[in-house]
């Protein structure tokens, strides 16, 4: 992954050498071939290739604030209601999720969408405590978190 | 229950690099525009205050073996060296002297010997700064 996109930094930049012409537009084109090289050479590269991680990171961000949309709906729904019928909870959420960035970007993304906010990751680093504002079922709310942003965040730590 | 701290060492370990950028640049930027050596040396003790907060002082003092009263002394002494210098050219105390100079590339460059002086300042308020929260927040 990083390989690559040093591969291709290094072939733009022979592409202005070869050029002649030290500008950004060179530079531009430069990687836009070097990038179709590794595309042709792909097969002899360890891992996928980087514009497959690139695409991923782009779906979790469109997946981001479509979640923010949701969730701020939901929320103002629930505030201009005359009737305060919510149920507050605290759950675990057992991540599968490893290294420490991983559990970090999946917190922050479950605390920017309103309505839960990651309390506490324990000692081993298995389990995120999660505070609720309204809940209906707790198994329900483990997978939705599951579907949508466990599985964007793994497509782009190992796609 | 024990919890980690995983959250929020992850996230230092980012934001740290965007503090100091930060701090450099508005070192460097106190001429012309907002900025100098007061509040750069606030904002470099504010990210070495963000690590502490993350990790304990154990860690971030073998990380950056710093004696902070030695950083103040050699804040004063460029201070008071940068404005003394002036006696040597038979010129008033504290008479700053600046040319323009041709640097690789920055190009035409305007170099003061106040940004001197400011580094003093900057250096000074690091170690203060640091000194005065190392001792407050140490135990022994």
């Amino acid at each position: 992954m990083a390989f690559q996109i040093l591969l291709n930094f290094i072939l733009a930049f022979t592409w202005m050498f070869i050029l002649n012409s030290f500008s950004a537009s060179t530079f531009i084109i430069g990687w836009l071939l070097g990038l179709l090289l590794i595309l042709m050479m792909r097969r002899f590269f360890p891992g996928p290739i980087y514009v497959k991680r690139i695409w991923a990171i782009l779906k979790l961000v469109l997946l981001f604030f479509k979640e923010l949309w949701m969730a701020n709906i939901q929320v103002f729904m629930l505030v201009i209601k005359p009737k305060l019928d919510i149920q507050p909870a605290i759950f675990r959420y057992p991540t599968k999720l490893k290294s420490d960035w991983e559990i970090t970007l999946l917190s922050a993304l479950i605390t920017l969408t309103p309505g839960t906010i990651v309390m506490n990751v324990s000692e081993d680093k298995k389990m995120l405590y999660i505070h609720t504002l309204h809940i209906d079922d707790v198994d329900e709310a483990v997978k939705s978190i599951r579907d949508s942003f466990e599985k964007a965040i793994m497509e782009v730590s190992q796609p | 229950m024990k919890n980690s701290d995983v959250i929020i060492q992850t996230a230092t370990k980012v934001v740290f690099f965007i503090i100091f950028l930060f701090a450099i640049h508005i070192f460097f930027a106190g001429h012309y525009t907002p900025g100098g050596g007061f509040v750069g040396g606030l904002l470099t003790a504010s990210a070495l205050v963000l690590l502490l907060l993350a990790f304990d002082i154990r860690t971030v003092s073998k990380a950056l073996p710093f004696n902070y009263t030695v950083i103040i002394g050699i804040g004063l002494i460029l201070a008071l060296g940068t404005a003394s210098a002036s006696i040597l050219f038979d010129v008033p105390f504290f008479t700053h002297a600046y040319d323009y100079f041709d640097l690789p590339l920055f190009g035409k460059t305007s170099l003061h010997s106040a940004m001197l002086f400011d580094l003093g300042v900057y250096l000074v308020v690091v170690g203060a700064t640091m000194n005065i929260i190392l001792s407050i927040g140490s135990d022994d």
